[in-house]
This record gives C-alpha cells, sequence and structure tokens, in this order.
C-alpha cells in the first residue's frame, strides 16, 4: 500500500520533532563540558561509564625501578587478594619483575611486566566469547563472567601477561572477585580509577611508598598529562613495538 | 441423560474437593526459611526483588564491567554487606551456605548459582586505619598496610547530592532522589 499524503505529513513531521529534540540533545552537550569542572573525571564515569576521551597507561621510568625489589607485585596481589596455591608453575601473576643484561655492555636493568593494555590486542582478536574484551578507555579486561577458561588469549598474549586459576580461590577480596576456570590478567585496577580520581593503581602507589616512582598512571590521550609529558621526554617505548600493538603501557630508558 | 448430568455433578465434587486438598496442602507445606536483611528496606521494593533480583544484578554486572559504571544500585558487595549473617562468635557466614539468604529460596526452587566461587560471600574484614602506616608496618612483607580497597565503598557515600541534570544518567526522579 502507498502511503498517502497525510502519513508522509506524518512521517515528515515526526521528523521534524526528532531534528528538533536533537537540537536540545546537542544545546545539552554542549552545555555540559561547562558543568564537568564541578564534578570529578571518576565521578562521572561511576555515573555515566568509561569513555574514550580518556585512555589509561602507564608508563615505567626503568632507570628508577630496583633490582629485586618487588614492591609494586606485593602491592598488586595484596590489592587482588592473590596468594601463592603452594604450586608456584600454576600461581597467578598479573605482574612480575623481569631482570635485563645487556650481553654487550653487561648493563643491567629492572622492569616490571604485566598486560601491556594493547590498542590492538591479540587476546581481544582471538577470543571466542568476546570475553576478552577493550574497555572504551582502552583497558583490555577478562569479562569472567562470559570467561569459558580456553586459554586462547593466553597463547596469544605476546608478553605472557595472563593467568589460568586452576584451583578453587577462597577468601576473595570483595572488590576483586576471582576464580577457578578463568584467565586473569591486570585490570589496571579499573575498580580503583574508576571510583576516585586520586587512586592509582596499585602497583603504582606501592612503587610510590617504597621510594621509587618508577611507575607513572595517566591518560594518554591528555597531551598535557604527566605521564604524556614524560613519554614525550623520554621517547619511551613500547615492549615489541615491531608488533605495532600501540601498547598502552611504556617503558623510558629500556 | 440424567446419567451424564450426575456424572458431571460427581466430577466437580472431585474437582472442588482436589482443589481444597491441593490447597491445604499447598497452604501447609513449609516454604523457605529466608534470613531477615539489614536495614528498613531493600535496594527496591522486596516484592520486586524478589523476582527480578536475578536479572537486576545481571544487568548490573555488565554496566560495571565492560561499561565501568559503578553507582548503580544492584551491586553484589552491597547485597552481601546487608544480607549476611553472623554466628554466635560475631563471625560473618558465607551467604551462600546452606540456609543462608543467598542459598535459602534456591535450595527450594533448585537455582544453582555459581557468583560466589568468585565474589566474596562475606564482607571484607576490617582493616585497621591506614592513614598514618609507620615505618615497620611499611617494611612488612604481607604489605598489610595497603590501602584496603574496601575503602572504595565509602566513595559512593561522597557523591555529590545534586547531580547536574545533563550529567545524570538517570531517568526519573526517584533514581536521582536515591543516589542521594
Ligand atoms: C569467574 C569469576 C566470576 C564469577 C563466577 C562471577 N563473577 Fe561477577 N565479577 C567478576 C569480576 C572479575 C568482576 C569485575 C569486578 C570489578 O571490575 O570491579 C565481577 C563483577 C560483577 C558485578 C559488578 C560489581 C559488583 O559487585 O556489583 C556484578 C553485579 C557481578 N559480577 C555479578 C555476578 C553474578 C550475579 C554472578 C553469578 C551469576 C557472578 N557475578 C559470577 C568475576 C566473577
Ligand atoms: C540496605 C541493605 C540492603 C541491601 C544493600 C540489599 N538488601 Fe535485599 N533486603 C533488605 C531488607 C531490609 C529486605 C526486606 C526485609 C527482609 O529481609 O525480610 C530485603 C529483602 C530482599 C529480598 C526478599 C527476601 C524475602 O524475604 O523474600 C531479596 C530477594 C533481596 N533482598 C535481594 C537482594 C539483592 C540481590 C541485593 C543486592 C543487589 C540486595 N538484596 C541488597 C536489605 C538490603
Ligand atoms: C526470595 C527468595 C530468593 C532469595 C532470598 C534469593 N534468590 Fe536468587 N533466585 C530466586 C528464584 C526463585 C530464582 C529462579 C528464578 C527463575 O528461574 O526464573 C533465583 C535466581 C537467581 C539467579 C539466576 C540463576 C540462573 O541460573 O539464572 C541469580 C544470579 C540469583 N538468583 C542470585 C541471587 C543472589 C546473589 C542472592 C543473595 C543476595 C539471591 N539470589 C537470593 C529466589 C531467591
Amino acid at each position: 500500500m502507498k502511503p498517502t499524503p497525510s502519513d508522509q505529513n506524518k512521517a515528515v513531521s515526526a521528523r521534524r520533532s526528532f531534528l528538533q529534540r536533537l537540537g536540545l540533545l546537542g544545546a545539552a552537550t554542549a552545555v555540559a563540558p561547562a558543568l564537568l569542572p564541578a564534578i570529578s573525571r571518576a565521578k562521572v564515569t561511576a555515573l555515566k561509564g568509561v569513555s574514550d576521551e580518556q585512555r589509561w597507561g602507564l608508563m615505567i621510568d626503568t632507570s628508577k625501578c630496583a633490582t629485586g625489589c618487588d614492591a609494586c607485585v606485593r602491592g598488586c596481589h595484596d590489592e587482588h587478594g592473590i596468594s601463592s596455591t603452594g604450586n608456584e608453575h600454576t600461581d597467578a601473576q598479573w605482574i612480575r619483575k623481569i631482570d635485563l643484561q645487556d650481553n654487550l655492555t653487561g648493563q643491567e636493568s629492572s622492569l616490571p611486566m604485566m598486560c601491556q593494555h594493547c590498542d590492538s590486542a591479540p587476546c581481544v582478536d582471538v577470543c571466542p566469547t568476546g570475553a576478552s574484551f577493550k574497555r572504551a578507555d582502552g583497558v583490555v579486561l577478562v569479562n569472567k563472567h562470559t570467561c569459558i577458561g580456553c586459554r586462547y588469549c593466553m597463547m596469544a598474549c605476546p608478553y605472557k601477561a595472563r593467568s589460568f586459576i586452576h584451583e578453587p580461590v577462597t577468601d576473595q577480596k570483595s572488590l576483586a572477585p576471582r576464580g577457578q576456570g578463568t584467565v586473569e590478567s591486570c585490570t589496571l585496577c579499573v575498580h580503583r580509577i574508576d571510583a576516585d580520581d586520586d587512586l592509582q593503581p596499585a602497583c603504582a602507589v606501592s612503587c610510590t611508598e617504597e621510594g621509587h616512582s618508577a611507575i607513572l598512571f595517566g591518560d594518554l590521550n591528555d597531551s598535557e598529562s604527566d605521564i604524556s609529558i614524560a613519554i614525550a621526554k623520554h621517547d619511551a617505548q613500547q615492549v615489541r613495538s615491531d608488533l605495532n600493538l600501540n601498547t598502552g603501557v611504556r617503558y623510558a630508558k629500556l | 441423560m440424567s446419567f451424564g448430568s450426575s456424572s458431571r455433578t460427581v466430577q466437580g465434587v472431585l474437582l472442588l474437593i482436589g482443589l481444597i486438598l491441593g490447597w491445604s496442602s499447598m497452604a501447609g507445606e513449609p516454604g523457605p526459611v529466608i534470613p531477615k536483611g539489614k536495614g528498613e528496606q531493600c535496594v527496591a521494593e522486596t516484592d520486586f526483588m524478589r523476582r527480578n533480583h536475578m536479572d537486576l544484578i545481571v544487568h548490573q554486572r555488565d554496566d560495571t564491567v565492560i561499561r565501568g559504571i559503578r553507582d548503580e544500585p544492584f551491586s553484589l558487595v552491597e547485597c552481601v554487606d546487608c544480607h549476611v549473617q553472623l554466628d554466635e562468635d560475631n563471625q560473618a557466614v558465607r551467604i551462600d551456605e546452606e540456609g543462608q539468604f543467598c542459598a535459602s529460596c534456591h535450595a527450594y526452587v533448585a537455582v544453582k548459582i555459581d557468583c560466589f566461587g568468585c565474589h566474596a560471600a562475606v564482607p571484607d574484614p576490617v582493616v585497621p586505619d591506614p592513614v598514618v602506616p609507620d615505618v615497620a608496618q611499611q617494611d612488612s612483607v604481607d604489605g598489610s598496610h595497603w590501602l584496603p580497597n574496601k575503602q572504595l565503598l565509602a566513595f559512593k557515600q561522597t557523591l555529590p547530592t545534586a547531580v547536574p541534570p545533563a550529567l545524570s544518567h538517570h531517568k526519573n526522579e526517584a533514581d536521582t532522589v536515591r543516589s542521594e
């Protein structure tokens, strides 16, 4: 049946009022940024969800990272209630310390290695259920509610950053649910950074508390942020930059 | 003819008796014993919670995990905080244990949930005030000076009471009031 002229008119006027409303919406969004400073970024996140306005990342200054120090590892594992099951080979490891030595010069350096929160993350590509995903703000996570424990992501990860939980977990922290049969890795402490602007990932805080301040956390999208300035200043590198993953974790003076 | 109608009468009587018996046996059967929750009221009407809690928390979990929204009322952490029971020694009992809140109805209707294989089934133990960690504590290997992540829950109380309308994703008045 052909639409009658009056139908068409209705459609047009409906479209008009829709456009009008859109206009209002535009006005509202134009006003919103003016209101933004009154309310902190984290509180906006907690209310409205994450957005791609931010991209969270870390910069590790390897010259400040002390050989033999594992404050970041302890801080991370405390925060998330990770403890040894007594079986070292299968213990979860969200962050680990790596010591490097240059074969030629003998120069030693030490650095923490964790999920690099890649922009084009191989773990996300291979996941059959979509459980391995990248949040709008660049944090790469496992949605444990849909993880089936197949471990493809672990094999795809060039940084060996993920762990599979083989044994039942007890005494979890209420803000860090963990359990048998799923894969986990560094979450960039989303439960902390979403909640409060003053809260940084546990590893960064522990490192600072220990007096090293080798881990800097911040917004890579904001060219004025401390982390962006430091990355530019030190020309901080990606590990395995040849893979073109555009990592969210950068290493200075590597 | 008369035979047919009397048989119908008999059927009717039987049906009535059946209904009465069925009704009384239903009324007599003990339902689940549900431990009482803390506070005056649940995060929504109790009736509504009975029927819809599963949808509410599953919806919220996607909002939180995928979209980072953490200001919604249906947090599993908070269900546990309000609905957990204490034993004689004042210790929290796992909320998924037999007879406990989340297990009471579920055992009755044969529902099995795996949530508490990962999620803490008791509230976090109260950690001493971390404000001024002393040096001895800082050196401790277990890192017990670490800011307890539980404290984050307090942040919700510090949310602004009046959220600018343009920023509020809440759709109706009642929701906005709730965030106060
Ligand atoms: C394999 C582990 C695992 C299982 C099983 C699991 N969760 Fe989760 N859940 C998580 C993780 C990890 C998070 C993310 C926590 C964060 O980002 O703060 C989470 C977050 C949540 C959240 C948002 C945070 C909160 O406390 O409000 C809700 C709600 C939730 N889960 C509900 C459930 C429900 C309901 C079930 C059972 C049907 C369940 N989960 C089973 C691991 C699990
Ligand atoms: C502020 C404390 C509080 C929080 C938070 C809370 N509840 Fe409740 N809940 C109550 C109270 C009080 C009642 C009604 C009184 C009672 O338990 O008989 C109740 C009742 C219920 C009932 C119906 C129980 C019955 O007797 O039929 C269900 C189901 C329920 N809550 C589930 C939840 C879930 C799921 C969550 C987390 C999303 C939650 N509650 C969070 C306090 C709370
Ligand atoms: C008032 C009784 C009652 C209480 C108390 C209760 N539940 Fe339920 N729950 C049910 C019923 C009934 C179903 C099944 C509904 C259905 O199958 O449609 C259910 C289903 C669920 C489901 C979905 C299960 C599935 O396989 O789809 C989840 C998740 C759940 N409940 C979580 C909880 C949690 C967490 C608590 C404790 C905080 C709780 N429930 C307390 C009655 C209850």
